[in-house]
């Protein structure tokens, strides 16, 4: 039993766009991030992502212009995004003085120190560059975050693979529930490198098309990039100071399946102990679930047991709880994935709107309602939204309206 | 708050396998810094490296069967812990028991080839892959040890061990859980040798902490587990409780993103609340001279020249990021034997900064402050304590 926390800020930097206003929008009308792979040359299966363009230098103002140059690709996403959810926010100095900050994230500088490490293997360069190479500890971001922003509460990173930020949000709400911090930001961040695009790859985890979850012919992920960021606050904190809160988290569980490095378990248990263990910190029933935001990543194993997972939690509900998944939009963004779908479940719940899921003609369940493109819209009270990491590692957040709360 | 305590202690280092040798070694002032022996490097190159651990002692699952080097040590100094508490695989309950693995690098042995294989334009091996995902090690003692509660892996650079002892015993202290497995590992591969070694950054004498002169740490490696439990469940099984540990979030100070804090003052602030009844200090001081400088003054503010018992063991385990982890199993090492390890490496203390050196120094130790800090400003302080 949990209480609930307030998110009051919002911040996003996707495929579909460099804030949460272009996100909304690409959701709204179903809008695709997944084009052309230009970030790195790679001759594989395929060559396609939801690949971010590349952010101005404006993003990194706040820092000495040496150390801008060496952020990594994904310091600099979390950046933008993690400065527009504190503007979004509102937070003056002295609330950001005690801020914690929680990230979530897989990557960090692999982009940069594999580059780096290809330039010296090939003979290009005589030596690792070491301003490269600096860039490559995961906590990085999290220094990014604190020095740029002045956020000096507790510091955490976390990397349970495509689970990571969504770890990274139940565990900021936690720590602002147990009074660590009046304030949390939690951000996931992640960018495209050649060691996860070769390694999903060669483990034939990649749609060459557009991936589509759900759908009776899909053949694996697409990977995406880019960073989200949410503002949580305890609710008496927020209205205090008079803060908007767009939504509410009412619970969250994380479990592990300690079944397979990359497989899930075949039954789903963790998965499932996952979302009833968060319905039951949120006290709920799975009937009050209005919205599954899935993983929905679209390989054949991984979505075939999500959805023996929904089947058994939500029992005969299944059919009428719209269920979707946005990856076919902004693409696997790995670690930043859960921190990217909460603020689509934030944005679907505050403005009342479902997202589709984007190119599926043909879905495998013809009896659940996978919202159909472009989308529609719906009043919603709860949501849930769930992340599954290699490793079997599972993260559910429970979401809900702000108003009437 | 549920009280948490340390029943078990899992520790792989350049001193040896186990707590004994570790302890041991601490005591006598021994070091484990000599050249590296493990991979080919330029003659005499220093390093800290942990004897060889054998993956079919630890390994019990198929899965295991393609561990890399870094979730070893992790998986070893796991079941070290669980060993050492006296919790065999039957009394695991696994959605009651949590895991905490802390790591800053990862596994850099199967990176460097890695990335050579996909820039030499071959495909990637799919065997590998799953190894060069940041949790591997997570994941393989999650699998090998059937742990299904929360578990998380935790980075934070040099205070990687601090930050995942620290969240595993707030896991602890909030009832979510009643054991959670605790530590962290870091290893020395060719990969960390050839950035320090390119980048000019290798000493060339063993590290030497607190010292103004010294030329830099020495990379070493190792894992440190901690099995931590409620005071109370540790009472029902009756076992031997090394000592308290009060989890405690951390807090940030101002620091270049890439370095190290250069104003001990803000340190000495988030420090002054975490010093009272402090016998003993854990310091992370490896021998870097800019930031052991700034710890030393931290520390004397902190204390408002109070002299407290300081050692730092990174001046005989080298210096990694989970070295932290070994410095909270030093610090209820210290709480259980009442005795403080001398700094290996130290010669001379700084100004109002009681560093133990030579030799060891008994001392009824009530409370220790393990002083976990990493660049880009986290501070990730813990305090030990006896049980009343």
């Amino acid at each position: 039993m949990s209480r609930p926390v307030a998110i009051t800020g919002l911040g996003t930097v996707t495929a579909l766009g460099s804030d949460v206003s272009a996100l909304a929008a690409a959701l709204a009308d179903g809008r695709g991030g997944i084009g052309a792979l230009t970030l790195f040359p790679y001759r594989g299966r395929c060559a396609i992502a939801a690949q971010v363009p590349e952010l101005t230098a404006g993003v990194v103002a706040a820092l000495p212009p040496a150390t801008g140059r060496r952020l990594s690709r994904p310091d600099r996403f979390a950046l933008a995004a993690g400065t527009e959810a504190c503007r979004d926010a509102g937070l003056g100095p002295a609330e950001r003085r005690a801020a914690a900050v929680h990230v979530g994230a897989t990557i960090g500088g692999m982009h940069e120190v594999g580059e780096a490490y290809g330039r010296r293997f090939t003979g290009v360069d005589r030596r690792l560059r070491l301003s490269r190479v600096l860039a490559m500890p995961l906590s990085t971001t999290a220094a990014v975050l604190s020095q740029a922003l002045g956020l000096f509460g507790p510091r955490s990173t976390y990397s349970t693979a495509c689970s990571s930020s969504a770890l990274a949000i139940a565990q900021a709400a936690e720590s602002v529930r147990r009074g660590a911090a009046p304030v949390a930001l939690a951000v996931g961040t992640d960018g495209l490198c050649r060691v996860t695009y070769a390694g999903f790859d060669a483990l034939q985890a990649l749609d060459p098309e557009p991936c589509r979850p759900f759908a009776r012919d899909r053949r694996g992920l697409s990977l995406g990039e880019g960073a989200a960021a949410l503002v949580l606050e305890d609710l008496d904190h927020a209205r205090a100071r008079g803060a908007r809160v767009h939504a509410l988290l009412l619970g969250d569980a994380t479990t592990a399946d300690a079944h397979h490095v990359t497989a899930p378990h075949p039954d789903g248990l963790g998965a499932a102990a996952a979302l009833t263990g968060a319905l039951a910190a949120a006290r709920l029933s799975p009937d009050a679930v209005d919205y599954v935001n899935a993983h929905g990543s679209g390989t054949p194993q991984n979505d075939a047991v999500e959805m023996s997972v929904l089947r058994r939690v939500l029992g005969g509900r299944v059919g009428r709880v719209p269920i979707s998944s946005t990856k076919a939009q902004h693409g696997h963004c790995l670690g930043a994935a859960g921190a990217v779908e909460a603020v689509v479940t934030v944005l679907a719940l505050e403005r009342g709107l479902l997202p589709s899921t984007r190119g599926l003609r043909a879905p495998e369940w013809d009896d659940v309602d996978f919202v159909p493109e472009p989308g529609r819209r719906a009043a919603l009270g709860v949501a849930v939204t769930s992340s599954y990491g290699f490793g079997g590692h599972n993260v559910t957040l429970v979401l809900g309206r702000a108003e009437g709360r | 708050m549920t009280p948490v305590a340390i029943t078990g202690l899992g520790v792989v280092s350049a001193l040896g396998t186990g707590v004994a040798p570790f302890w041991e070694g601490l005591v006598a002032g021994r070091s484990g810094v000599a050249p590296i022996a493990r991979f080919p490097v330029p003659a005499g190159t220093l390093g800290a490296e942990v004897p060889v651990l054998d993956a079919r002692t630890f390994v019990r699952s198929p899965v295991g069967r393609r561990i890399d080097r870094l979730s070893l040590l992790a998986l070893a100094a796991c079941r070290l812990a669980l060993v050492d508490a006296g919790l065999g695989p039957e009394a695991i309950d696994p959605t009651r028991t949590g895991l905490g693995i802390g790591t800053a690098l990862g596994n850099l042995s199967e990176t460097g080839p890695f990335l050579e294989r996909v820039h030499a334009g071959r495909s990637a091996n799919p065997l590998v892959f799953p190894n060069m995902v940041m949790n591997a090690a997570l994941s393989y003692a999650s699998i090998e040890l059937g742990v299904t509660g929360p578990s998380a892996l935790l980075t934070e650079q040099e205070a990687s061990g601090e930050a995942a002892i620290a969240w595993g015993a707030q896991l602890v202290a909030s009832g979510a859980v009643d054991v959670c497995l605790a530590g962290a590992a870091d290893e020395l591969a060719p990969l960390r040798h050839q950035v320090l070694h390119e980048a000019g950054l290798l000493p060339r004498t063993p590290g030497r902490p607190f010292d103004p002169a010294a030329d830099g740490a020495v990379p070493g490696e190792g894992a440190a587990v901690l099995v931590l439990e409620s005071l109370a469940h540790a009472r029902v099984r009756g076992v031997r409780v090394y000592a308290r540990l009060a989890p405690h979030p951390g807090f940030g100070v101002p620091a270049p993103v890439h370095g190290w804090p250069r104003d001990p003052a803000p340190i000495a602030d988030g420090l002054r609340a975490l010093a009272a009844d402090v016998d003993a200090v854990v310091a992370a001081a490896s021998g870097t001279p800019e930031v052991d400088g700034v710890e030393a003054a931290a520390l004397v503010r902190a204390f408002a020249g109070r002299a407290v018992a300081v050692t730092a063991p990174r001046g005989a385990i080298g210096d990694f990021g989970a070295a932290g982890a070994l410095g909270v199993a030093t610090a209820a090492l210290m709480v259980a034997h009442g005795v403080v390890p001398p700094t290996v490496g130290a010669t001379v203390a700084p100004p109002g900064l009681d560093v133990v050196v030579g030799s060891a120094r008994r001392l009824s130790v009530r409370t220790v402050l393990v002083n976990g800090l990493a660049r880009g400003g986290a501070c990730r302080p813990l305090r030990v304590a006896a049980v009343a």
